[in-house]
Order: C-alpha cells, then sequence, then structure tokens
C-alpha cells in the first residue's frame, strides 16, 4: 500500500484550505442525508424569510412610497402657491441645472362631500413628472378648453368622455381618462400647463445632482433627505421585526443544532480519533447551521416570491397604485435572508463548543456529556434587565412623536437577552419546587433543569413569544382604556352620521361670537328624513352642538370626541331616562371611569380668546367662559363610537351656561349593517343638499386587537412548543428506554411528555408576563401625564388565557401525541 | 528505540467511592514492524490501553511516547497532528463517516492535514486498489458489506504513512473469513514497518500477532511470544489466555 505523498512538513499546521473544505463537504452531505433531522429549523427559516418577502411587499407597497412624487426626478421642491420668489427660484435652477417640470394644483370640492381633488396642471410629456401620469382612454388635454379626469372624479362629478365641466366659469370638455400610476388614489383633473390660476401646491422637479438640498433651500428634498427624516419607515419596522423573529428561531435552532449534534456524537468522535482538531470540529457543526440557513433562506425566499407574484394582483387593487414584479425592499430581503444564515450560524456555535469539550472516547462511546454543575451567577439577567428598564423608561419620558425610538428598540433588545439569560434559572427553580412531586412531575422538571441547552433556549423563545402578546394586550388595554382620549371605532356599522355644515364639534369656543353658517335646515332636515327613509329606518335623531368642549386641565392631555346636547330626543333614542341621571348633571358618558377625572374644564364662549397657563401649567378657567369640574355622570346607555354621542351636555348644563345650540346633523341608525351601495346612494343624497355622512372606519375594537394578540401569542408559544418539545425530550430518550425496558406503562411516558410540554409552557407564560409587566412598568412609570395609572385596565380573561389556558393546551397536547414505545434500544449506530 | 511506549501507565475514573482504577502500571513497548495483540477479559483495561496509547485519553500516571515523543508534552493540536499522521485507528464497529464515500473515508486524515482533495484522492484511490475495493470507492458506508467497511476503515487507519496502527476487536463484527482478512491486512501493515496493537478476544487471531499481552483488572499479568512468524503470513499456533 505506496502513497506518493512525499512530506509533511510543508503542511499547514490545522490542516489549512483542504481541511476546511473536507469539513464542508461533509457538512452539506450530512444536511442532505439528515435534511429531516433537521426539518424544523429549515421550515422556520423558510418560514420566516417567505413571510418577509410578501410582507415587506405588501407593506412597503400598501401605503404610498415617501418617493412617489419624484417622478423620475431626483429633487423635488413644493411651494404653496406661486408668488415672484417662487417663479424666480424655478428660473434659477432651470438655467443651473437644466430641465424642471412644474406641476400646479389647486384643490377643488366635490359638491356635497368632504372630499376633495385637484385641478392639476402638468406637461404630459414632462421631462421627470411622465411617470406620475397614465392614459386610461381617451387622451391627454392638448388645448385650455380641454380636460382629462381620474375615473374617481369623473365619477364623483357625474361626467364622461365628451361631456364638458364647468368649473370657476371655465368650460372645458372631457377628453381623456387618466390616473397615477403611483398612487391610484390620487384623484385629479388634468389640465395643460398655465390653466390652474390660483395654485394651492406647486411641485417643481428636477436635477441637481451633487448639491445639498438645504442649500437650494428648505422646501427642496431627495429621496435620500426624505429616508433620512423618516427612520421608522416600513422597511425599519420590517426589519425590526425580523430581526426579533430571526432570535426567536434562533433560540429554536440552538436546541436543534444541540440535538443533532448529538446524534452524530460518535461520528465526531470518529473524525477527532482521525485526527480532526477542535476547530475542525467547531467547523463542521457552523457550517452545517450555516448551510441550513443558506437553504432555508434561499427555498423561503423562492416560497415568498411565488407568493408575491400571486398576491401582486390583488394588492395593486387594494392598494391603489401600480406595482412592479420586482418592486421589492430588495435591502430588507436581503437583509433578512442574510439574519437566517447568520441566525443559523450563531445557533450552531454553541453545540459546536459543546462537542468540542466531550472527550473523544465518550464521544466515541455516543455518551452525550454528563450535565455539568455549573454555578452560574444571575448577574448578568439582573444587570441587563435593569438596562432594559431604564432604556424603556428613558423611552417612556421621551415623550412619544418619534422621539425614543432607539430606547424603545435597545430596551426590547436588553429585555429580550435578560429573559435569555433567565430561563436557564427559572428552570432550576422549577426543579427545585416540583422535588417532591410525583414521578413524572419529579423526572420531567429535571430532565428540563438538567438539560438546559435546549430546554433553555425553548423556554426564553416561548416567554418572547408571551411576552410579544403580553405587551400587545396591555398596552391596547391601556391605549383603549384612556377615557379622555377615546379611542375605538367611530361608529357601528348600522349607524350613519349626515352633518351639515357645521360638523360635529360645533363653532367651537373663541367662535361663538361668529356667524354661523348659513343653510337651509327646514330642506336639510328633510333630506337627512329622505336619506333615512331610503335605507329602510325611522330611527333618525337630531343632533345638536354648542360651543363648549370639554378639556382637562393638565396641558398635555387632550378630550377627543364631539359633544353633542343631550336633548330629550336623543335620551329616547337610547332609552336613558331623565330620572337616570342627576337633574344638576352638566355631562353625561358613556365612558367607563370618566365622572372620576378631576380637573376636567366644561369651555365655552369666547375661553380660548383669553386662556393661558398657570404657574403649574394648567390652564386657566376664568368663570365668564369656563365651568371647572363640571358634574359629570356615567350613563351606559349612549352608544361607545368614537363619533358617536357617547357623551353629551344636558339641556341643564346648556341653560345653565347660556349656551346656544345649533343643529350639526342627524344620526341614523338601521336594523342591518348598511351596504356599500346604501352609503353610496346616501353620500349622493347629502351631497346634493350639501351636506356629508361618517359611517363605519376600519378601525379595530379594543376586543379585536386584544384578542388576536391573545391568540396569536398563544399560538406562537404552541407552536414553538411543538416544534422544540420533541428536541427537549430527546436528550432523555435513553431514559426512556430505560423505562421502558423496566416496565414503565405509556401513561408514563405520556405523563413525562405532558408535563415537560406544560411545564414549559406555563414557565414561558409566567416569564413572558412579568418581563412583559417589567416592559410596561418601565415604559409608562416615565409618562409624565398618565404614569402607572395607565396600567389600571387589566385585562384579565386575556392574561388568564395566557397564563393557565395555554399551559393547559400543551399539557393535552403533549399527552395526546406522546406515548410511543421507543423505536430500538440498541445503541444508536453511527451509520 | 521502540516506536510506542508506556512506561508505568495508570489511569483512574471517578473519585472516591466511584473510583474505578482502568489501568495500574501498565508497561508496553511496541517496535516498528511488530504486531502486539491484547487479550483478557471484560473490563480488565485493554480498550482504555488502546485509547491512552493512541493520545485519545491522558493517562492519570505514567508516560506516553511515540516515536521518541512524549505525549504529556503535546497540546491538543498537537495530539490531533500526531493521529492525522502517525496513529491510525480501526474499531469494531468500523466508525466509518456515514456522509463521505468509501475513498473520502479513507483520505479523510490527509484532507484534514491539508493535503489538496485531488492528491489526496489518488492516495485513497491507490490504497482502496491495493484492498480490492476500487470499485467501491465511491460507494457510501451504508452500501458497502461489513468486511468491505473494515477495509476501509484499515485503508483510513494506514494511510498517509502512518506508522502505528491500533485496532480495537477490529473482527468483532465480522465473519471468520472475513476476520481473518482483516488480520491478513494488519500483518501486512507491519511488514511494512508498521507498529500495530490490536485488542482482541479472539485466540485464533491473536496467533497471529508477535507478541500477546495479557491484561486483567488493569494489569498487565502475562506476555508471550509465539514461535516466530519467519514462515510468512498466517496465525501461530493459538495463545492461551489463562
Amino acid at each position: 500500500m505506496s502513497d506518493p505523498l512525499d512530506t509533511v512538513a510543508d503542511r499547514p499546521a490545522h490542516g489549512g484550505l483542504p481541511a476546511r473544505r473536507a469539513m464542508m463537504r461533509w457538512a452539506w452531505r450530512l444536511l442532505r442525508r439528515e435534511w429531516r433531522q433537521q426539518a424544523l429549523v429549515l421550515a422556520l427559516i423558510v418560514a420566516a424569510v417567505a413571510t418577509t418577502t410578501v410582507g415587506v411587499g405588501v407593506s412597503t407597497n400598501t401605503p404610498l412610497s415617501p418617493y412617489v412624487g419624484f417622478g423620475t426626478a431626483h429633487d423635488l421642491a413644493t411651494f404653496a402657491g406661486v408668488s415672484s420668489s417662487e417663479t424666480s427660484a424655478i428660473s434659477r435652477w432651470h438655467e443651473r441645472f437644466g430641465p424642471v417640470d412644474v406641476i400646479e394644483n389647486q384643490t377643488v370640492s366635490i359638491p356635497g362631500s368632504i372630499e376633495t381633488f385637484d385641478l392639476r396642471s402638468q406637461n404630459a410629456r414632462g421631462p421627470y413628472g411622465q411617470s406620475l401620469l397614465a392614459l386610461v382612454s381617451g387622451r391627454y388635454p392638448t388645448s385650455a378648453h380641454q380636460v382629462a379626469l381620474t375615473s374617481g372624479v369623473a365619477t364623483s362629478l357625474g361626467l364622461a368622455l365628451g361631456d364638458v365641466w364647468r368649473e370657476g366659469g371655465v368650460a372645458r370638455r372631457v377628453v381623456g381618462i387618466v390616473e397615477n400610476p403611483r398612487d391610484l388614489l390620487d384623484e385629479f383633473a388634468l389640465v395643460i400647463p398655465g390653466q390652474v390660476t390660483q395654485p394651492t401646491q406647486v411641485t417643481v422637479l428636477f436635477d441637481a445632482p451633487g448639491v445639498a438640498p438645504s442649500t437650494l433651500g428648505s422646501n427642496v428634498i431627495t429621496p435620500e433627505s426624505v429616508a433620512q427624516s423618516n427612520p421608522v419607515n416600513p422597511e425599519t419596522i420590517s426589519i425590526a421585526l425580523v430581526t426579533l423573529a430571526m432570535l426567536l428561531i434562533a433560540l429554536v435552532a440552538v436546541a436543534g443544532f444541540t440535538v443533532v449534534a448529538q446524534r452524530r456524537l460518535r461520528s465526531i468522535g470518529m473524525l477527532e480519533a482521525t485526527g480532526a482538531t477542535d476547530a475542525n470540529i467547531r467547523l463542521v457543526v457552523r457550517a452545517n447551521g450555516a448551510l441550513v440557513g443558506v437553504v432555508g433562506a434561499l427555498v423561503g425566499f423562492v416560497v415568498g416570491f411565488a407568493a408575491w407574484l400571486a398576491y401582486r394582483p390583488s394588492l395593486e387593487t387594494s392598494a391603489h397604485h401600480v406595482i412592479g414584479v420586482l418592486q421589492l425592499p430588495w435591502v430588507v430581503i436581503i437583509v433578512a435572508m442574510a439574519l437566517a444564515v447568520v441566525a443559523a450560524y450563531f445557533a450552531a456555535t454553541r453545540p459546536a463548543k459543546a462537542l468540542t469539550r466531550i472527550s473523544v472516547v465518550a464521544a466515541l462511546s455516543g455518551r452525550p456529556a454528563t450535565p455539568r454543575r455549573v454555578r452560574r451567577t444571575l448577574l448578568p439577567g439582573v444587570v441587563v434587565a435593569v438596562v432594559a428598564f431604564v432604556l424603556l423608561g428613558a423611552a417612556g419620558a421621551s415623550g412619544g412623536n418619534g422621539a425614543g425610538v432607539l430606547e424603545l428598540a435597545l430596551g426590547f433588545v436588553a429585555l429580550t437577552v435578560s429573559v435569555v439569560l433567565w430561563a436557564p434559572f427559572s428552570l432550576t427553580a422549577l426543579s427545585r419546587v416540583t422535588r417532591r412531586g410525583p414521578l413524572a412531575v419529579r423526572m420531567a422538571t429535571r430532565d428540563l433543569a438538567r438539560y438546559r441547552a435546549r430546554s433553555g433556549s425553548a423556554l426564553a423563545a416561548i416567554s418572547l413569544g408571551v411576552l410579544i402578546a403580553v405587551v400587545v394586550v396591555v398596552a391596547s388595554a391601556a391605549r383603549f382604556g384612556n377615557v379622555l382620549d377615546w379611542a375605538g371605532p367611530n361608529l357601528s356599522p348600522t349607524q350613519l352620521i349626515i352633518y351639515t355644515p357645521i360638523g360635529p364639534y360645533g363653532p367651537g369656543p373663541g367662535n361663538a361670537n361668529a356667524s354661523p353658517p348659513t343653510f337651509n335646515l327646514a330642506a336639510m332636515d328633510h333630506d337627512a328624513h329622505v336619506i333615512a327613509t331610503s335605507l329602510g329606518t325611522r330611527d333618525i335623531v337630531q343632533l345638536e352642538t354648542t360651543s363648549a368642549t370639554l378639556q382637562h386641565a393638565a396641558a398635555g392631555r387632550s378630550y377627543s370626541g364631539p359633544l353633542y346636547v343631550a336633548t330629550p330626543q336623543l335620551l329616547r333614542a337610547f332609552a336613558i331616562p331623565t330620572s337616570s341621571f342627576s337633574p344638576t348633571a352638566d355631562i353625561l358618558s358613556m365612558r367607563p371611569g370618566f365622572s372620576s377625572l378631576t380637573a376636567m374644564q366644561l369651555v365655552y364662549g369666547n375661553y380660548f380668546d383669553h386662556a393661558g397657563r398657570s404657574a403649574a401649567n394648567h390652564f386657566v378657567c376664568p368663570t365668564s367662559d369656563c365651568l371647572a369640574n363640571p358634574t359629570i355622570q356615567e350613563v351606559t346607555g349612549l352608544p361607545s363610537g368614537t363619533s358617536a354621542p357617547n357623551t353629551v351636555i344636558t339641556e341643564y348644563a346648556v341653560h345653565h351656561l347660556g349656551l346656544t345650540t345649533l343643529v350639526s346633523g342627524w344620526l341614523v341608525q338601521t336594523a342591518r349593517p348598511l351596504g356599500a351601495l346604501q352609503i353610496t346612494d346616501a353620500r349622493s343624497t347629502a351631497a346634493a343638499a350639501g351636506m356629508s355622512i361618517e359611517t363605519k372606519s376600519s378601525m379595530p375594537t379594543s376586543a379585536s386587537i386584544i384578542d388576536w394578540a391573545t391568540l396569536v401569542g398563544i399560538l406562537l408559544a404552541l407552536g414553538i412548543l411543538a416544534m422544540s418539545i420533541g428536541l427537549v425530550r430527546s436528550e432523555a430518550v435513553s431514559d426512556l428506554r430505560i423505562l421502558t425496558a423496566a416496565g414503565a406503562s405509556s401513561v408514563l411516558r405520556r405523563n413525562l411528555t405532558a408535563v415537560t410540554a406544560g411545564a414549559l409552557a406555563a414557565l414561558g407564560a409566567v416569564v413572558g408576563t412579568v418581563a412583559g409587566y417589567v416592559a410596561l412598568i418601565a415604559f409608562f412609570r416615565t409618562n409624565t401625564l398618565d404614569g402607572l395609572s395607565a396600567l389600571a385596565h387589566v385585562p384579565v380573561l386575556n392574561l388568564l388565557l395566557l397564563l393557565l389556558a395555554m399551559p393547559a393546551g400543551a399539557t393535552v397536547g403533549g399527552w395526546l401525541l406522546a406515548g410511543r414505545e421507543p423505536a430500538a434500544f440498541a445503541r444508536q449506530p453511527l451509520e | 528505540m521502540s516506536f510506542l511506549e508506556m512506561r508505568n501507565v495508570s489511569k483512574v475514573y471517578g473519585t472516591g467511592p466511584t473510583e474505578v482504577r482502568a489501568l495500574v502500571g501498565v508497561d508496553l513497548e511496541v517496535d516498528r514492524g511488530t504486531l502486539v495483540a491484547v487479550m483478557g477479559p471484560s473490563g480488565s483495561g485493554k480498550s482504555t490501553l488502546l485509547t491512552i496509547a493512541g493520545s485519545l485519553e491522558e493517562p492519570t500516571e505514567g508516560e506516553v511516547v511515540i516515536d521518541g515523543e512524549p505525549l504529556s508534552a503535546m497540546s491538543r493540536d498537537d495530539r490531533a497532528r500526531l493521529r492525522r499522521r502517525t496513529v491510525g485507528y480501526v474499531f469494531q464497529d468500523f466508525n466509518l463517516l456515514p456522509g463521505l464515500t468509501a475513498v473520502e473515508n479513507v483520505t479523510l486524515p490527509l484532507e484534514l492535514d491539508g493535503v489538496a482533495a485531488h492528491r489526496a484522492r489518488g492516495v485513497g484511490m491507490a490504497a482502496l486498489e491495493e484492498l480490492g475495493l476500487a470499485q467501491r470507492a465511491t460507494r457510501f458506508p451504508d452500501e458497502l458489506s461489513g468486511g468491505e467497511r473494515q477495509r476501509v476503515a484499515i485503508a483510513r487507519a494506514v494511510v498517509g504513512h502512518r506508522q502505528l496502527l491500533l485496532a480495537d476487536e477490529p473482527s468483532g463484527a465480522l465473519d471468520s473469513v472475513n476476520g481473518e482478512a482483516v488480520m491478513e491486512m494488519i500483518v501486512a501493515a507491519c511488514h511494512r514497518g508498521v507498529a500495530a496493537v490490536v485488542v482482541t478476544h479472539d485466540a485464533k487471531l491473536a496467533a497471529w500477532a508477535d507478541r500477546v499481552v495479557l491484561l486483567r483488572d488493569g494489569r498487565v499479568v502475562d506476555q508471550t511470544e509465539p514461535s516466530s512468524r519467519e514462515s510468512g503470513p498466517g496465525p501461530h499456533p493459538p495463545v492461551s489466555t489463562e
């Protein structure tokens, strides 16, 4: 047996590139041969990358891109109108940079509607704005007496090709139907340049490469400056969510790679016996992790892109603009794919290091390392938790409006790290608590504590899933529990409000002496009843308003919502007898807890003419125009919608304060939810009478947000559990063989899995809930307005679902899916 | 100087009441071209002796010297390099890496040692050809018979000028025909100057050795030298293990 090898002196000390190639090749072969063992991690990465591809495609294309107005230009300037200074600026840019494209808009109201559209003068062949125009039918206007309309404007105005549109004393023939392909909601009437006489906004498109926009004027922007001024954009949010998802996946993947590494223990031992160094061994496991990440990322992208291709046409319809096949945020997708590889790589790093600590002989015999009694300290977990608390507190103190986002993000990262650090100690504590429990409980919890490499990471992942759900649930409850700044759906599906030109808020304090708009109330009342009749109902209530509104004395708090008058008709409509409230009550409200608010003020008359703040930064309350601490009584019969009369001023207060009432609209209530056609007809009728209507918006209810968050949290936790419980139990599979050989029935085996699942779920629920509340307390305690009182609204039922129902479901699921007798009692073969 | 020297080697596992003395003061010398068989009842320390001799484990006491280099002076990476270049192992259950073909298994120590893949492959193919396995070179281990797998394992253990062959029950999972074939290969390697230590329960296989070492309770209780092998490859008369 001869070989041509001559000398070993010039070989690299650690094998160099040939050794690394050999290890990579083996890792790739193992992935191909044993991909089923890694199907869990692969599936998670595929799902995450696919969801990201579709998700960011939808999220960045659904709202209008902030760059949409640029057309093909690099610079965009906007002016509120055209004066000599603007004209000279445009001339300067033209001379300095070459062609400019000027687009002038004048806002025009649609009769009978609060909606408007633009009368737009634009060169359809302009150098930069061409991409903002597309011809649907007909042709572009070429003379002063021609116009092209968007289909929405044409419908609203009841015009078609060939019709004549009269606006501002000018008659124009409709020669085309157009659209803005970048924004299908952009409603406008296109005329040739120079035809807009009183522009309300002028957009100038030009190219000034290499010139800082700020040197040209504060109104000049570029795509780069837009991106810098809007750090919290869909791309940033997507990357943050992807990072969080990959963190969760990495936690599960640690357990997965640990088990895979353990199954290959004898191969690893053989490799070491053959002369592989520790670096070689680590490379095999890490390369395996990276390969799983690469394969998962590529397959995930392909799946996601296919889904994107299938969904794109529907998205174009719902997003109201044309979306290109490749119009995806590629940077986000590439970052997501890279994160998948990085997450899988780092998830494999820990088991890789652990493998090199196992002796070669133990590895060759397939014996996993005996769990070491490591005396780890809780200190790092405590320190990181304190850091998270401080950062989240700083975010809470920033007061919102985009500030504190960095602190918020870093705070959550620190909190996540803290949960990961705390997880092993929670398992140890649990095993101590249950040390006198029944056999199955004792064994299951002890195994969880002994093999913390995978159970700890699974627990951390479950805890993070619960944490997210708890934060959303409690924060939503806090937001929707704010009785002053009332949130929620505006109306129910069976309600419709018809507004007179006064609108829902009346003239407001400070305008009491202003002349109210003149309109034919009798005619409007008639038309309102016509609308109600057309909707098949006689349930119509006249809504009256005054110049009064509510405010909180503390600056920074604001009351939201209209303040209608509690007329006898309105009270009757909601079956509220006058005997149900105090005759001297000033305000009636259905908002729970509203009556207990202190420092409320009912302001009216000319309050805002002389309103100021006291030394304590409280609004002053002169008796001439302000009633301090009005008597507020809660009445459950009033409707809850934010636009509905959920809070009303009594007739007693109206008379007592000498207020004048004005008719601001009519509330129509139907037996069945309103259809789109009914709403369209009602809008047309209202428009013809100079009124406008409001119907239910898409704002979700607090219950729907909280319930969905709870459901997603439970499913996320159970999903992680379902995917990791097999890995967690696989470590103790030899124990299971011994138990079976010793005569243990399937009941004990079922109980072991059930307790393992239930214990992990319960512990994850507790750790996640505690961590979630730590985050919320840290954030709200520094909130100068509400402080911790904002957390007074505890969604008890939803928290109980997370804390009790989820672990119960995990326990039952574990019991039902476990109990199979081990397939083999022999030692696992190498091949 | 012997190629392998074990001087007063002891190995203790565990401490206190769980203490197990696997080897006690073992001295062993193996010269180049010599085949030593280690026999003894279960638990006598045969496999421990082999793993310590091959640097897979460290002795609690004593010294192991291979080719004049004491293992105690070597770092973990140095010992790994020693296994790549000098020491080859053969195990009872073959221990071929399932994701690699036969030739890739053979060339693994070379590639780990920095030999370019194409060059290592040439060497591996030559080794397999000598063992009559050239046609099976691209098969994965689970596509080979037990005898073929062990032949591949031997090829891997001796490829690349390695001078010390350590075999733990190399024929334990094989029938008698394949078992004898394996011993023939080991003896052939010894004829090329390789020092070999074979742990076996089988007295018939031990008869192939130049020297038989008997272990009991971790101690060397006897060393016998079967009659000279000058007559050529083949078993010496069976030796008694008692």
